[in-house]
């Protein structure tokens, strides 16, 4: 038998792959249900986004050193801001926010405010900036380091990435997903491929808030099993960009439809400029591309 | 059999009907429609239904559990459109049903029943799709002006697709409004179509800047004030399908399983019996074959 064949199982919850040393786990559960969506509200203190995939997890494994990194939703929450919205953490409110209230305030208004209790303020757009994490079941703590810019080693090679090699083992899961009550979208798509040489994941949040902004978050982990000691490359970036400048972008203008998908969104965001450097649309700290290394020790 | 009966008949198959079959459909349900009121009056025994969004095949699962239109009295509370993949068959199904009986079915209108949402949230496409022009999705806007705002089922059971209104006290308030148009951003008729119980007392201001939330203690006034027993509404997703709030006041009925054909949820319906006893029929997602879910773009495999 070949030792080297990747073993895979699958149910429809779990998908598991053990392959060169490193094992790799994607959980893809129902939304949560109202008991676990308590417990989660409990700890992070908000109103929950409306599809919360409370169990669902990507999680990466060295078999030989225990060490384990992870991406879950209940982290990834606890990234969005809870309580008032203050500098870089990128708060916006919809589209028509001025007209509404204004008509609400105006002197003549024949809907008059009524009389208002404080509501709980959070960021309800969720955006998070959550990159990961080592869950306690991790033996090892990694010390992360700045990616030396001259090291080859360090840089998520694009060439590898792009070539058309088998896939090997490839899953997706969603940790929340929200339509901001229809003014929008705010999701949270992890992603990950082992491939003969290499695993990649990428972990998305991507928000559109109608007439307003887009905005993008991606963690990306790259490792080589040919690195020796393995190395690990994560790569963090965020962009964001009024409304407009993204549907300018739209193949044919009366489609709205590839707003709604992420790659479009991503993509649309990577080529205009600006949006990556400060002051961005609301001086979100998110903003640029920061990559970090690790390697664990033998 | 009669022309309506063969339309019901092919829709019920997932065929939809000619755009002239579809143009004189809705010109007959306005007709029906203009002589409801802003707040219907419905006998008990009858089923209360939650969102749909365009997901046929659920619809039919949903009826076969509550039984066929016209042997069971249906209340619909809105979003019929959008998100599904079949908001065309499902919206036109339930209005050929409305024209065939008038007095057995009751569509109120919902925040997606609204020509600006539908425009981004998968209706407009699926009408130009389906008829390569955008007269259908006219046509079904025209009609979305007309729907109901709210009903109440023997005088008791308040009925509505989003929530209260702090500039609704009376539920005779609401027979005040123009709804002949498309829904508002602001003021009552938004509020009715949009707004969300919370856990506050009284009135608080959405997070995101627009719309309110309410508290049990709005509740228990307006209850008070109407002398209602019950509110019940949609628009929210539960995961068992309703989800109870203040003591029981309030109710949220969401009739789409597998929202989304992917977040695993139940649905149910909501039967009142002639004293008005509440039975939630809990309801799974139709079985899927390769027409329940039409193929979507394959996944990017090799993302970067």
């Amino acid at each position: 038998m070949d030792s080297d064949a990747p073993k895979i199982t699958k149910t429809d919850v779990e998908h598991t792959i053990e392959h060169a040393g490193w094992r790799v786990q994607t959980f893809t559960y129902p939304i949560s249900n109202a008991a676990q969506l308590d417990d989660i509200q409990a700890v992070v203190g908000f109103p929950l986004p409306e599809m919360t995939f409370g169990a669902n997890a990507l999680t990466l494994t060295h078999l030989a050193s225990g060490w384990t990194y992870t991406f879950d939703t209940l982290e990834a929450l606890k990234g969005v801001k809870n309580g008032e919205l203050g500098d870089g953490d990128g708060g916006v409110r919809v589209g028509y926010a001025d007209a509404w209230l204004k008509s609400r305030t105006d002197p003549n208004s024949n809907t008059p405010m009524p009389k208002t209790v404080e509501t709980k303020p959070y960021d309800w757009t969720y955006t998070t900036i959550y990159s990961g994490h080592e869950p306690d079941s991790s033996t090892l703590t990694l010390d992360w380091r700045p990616a030396d810019a001259n090291n080859p080693a360090h840089t998520i090679p694009m060439s590898e990435l792009t070539r058309r090699d088998p896939i090997l083992y490839y899953a997706h899961t969603t940790l929340y997903d929200d339509e901001l009550h229809d003014n929008g979208e705010s999701s949270v798509l992890a992603r990950v491929r082992v491939m003969p040489t290499f695993i990649f994941v990428l972990v998305r949040f991507c928000l559109r808030v109608d007439n307003v902004l887009f905005r993008v978050h991606d963690t990306r982990l790259y490792h080589s099993f040919a690195s020796s000691p393995p190395l690990i490359i994560k790569e963090t970036s965020g962009w964001e960009a009024p409304y407009n400048s993204v549907k300018r972008k739209l193949p044919d203008k009366r489609d709205l439809t590839p707003l709604t998908d992420t790659a479009f969104i991503a993509t649309s965001l990577a080529e205009i400029e600006g949006s990556q450097q400060q002051p961005g649309v609301t001086k979100w700290r998110g903003l640029g591309t920061q990559t970090q290394v690790a390697t664990i020790p033998s | 059999m009669s022309e309506l009966d063969r339309q019901i008949a092919q829709l019920k198959a997932c065929q939809p009907i000619s755009e002239a079959e579809v143009k004189s459909l809705c010109l007959k349900a306005r007709e029906i429609l203009v002589e409801e009121a802003n707040v219907q009056y419905i006998d008990s025994p009858v089923t209360i239904c939650g969102d749909i969004h365009g997901q046929f095949f659920d619809l039919l699962e949903l009826f076969k559990v509550g039984g066929w239109c016209p042997e069971t009295n249906y209340l619909f509370m809105g979003d019929f459109v959008d998100r599904g993949f079949y908001s065309v068959e499902t919206f036109l199904l339930l209005l050929a049903l409305k024209v065939r009986y008038p007095d057995r079915i009751t569509l109120i209108r919902g925040n997606h029943e609204s020509r600006q949402i539908t425009q981004v949230y998968g209706f407009y496409d699926e009408c130009t799709r389906k008829y390569g022009s955008a007269n259908v999705w006219r046509y079904c806007c025209e009609v979305f002006d007309y729907l109901a705002l709210a009903a109440i089922v023997d005088g008791s059971v308040f009925c509505v697709h989003g929530g209260l209104s702090p500039n609704v006290n009376l539920i005779d308030h609401i027979r005040t409004i123009d709804r002949k148009q498309e829904v508002p951003h602001d003021g009552p008729m938004c509020d009715l179509l949009w707004s969300d119980p919370e856990d506050i007392n009284g009135w608080g201001l959405s997070p995101r800047g627009a719309g309110f939330l309410f508290g049990g203690d709005a509740v228990r006034q307006f209850a008070r004030a109407n002398d209602v027993d019950l509110i019940a509404r949609a628009h929210q997703l539960a995961m068992e399908g309703f989800k109870h709030l203040f003591d029981r006041m309030i109710v949220t009925v969401w009739s789409a399983p597998n929202y989304c054909y992917r977040c695993g949820n139940v649905a149910s319906i909501l039967e009142l019996d002639d004293t008005l006893r509440q039975e939630y029929k809990v309801f799974g997602h139709a079985p899927s074959d390769v027409r329940s879910v039409p193929i979507k773009r394959p996944p990017a495999e090799y993302f970067l």
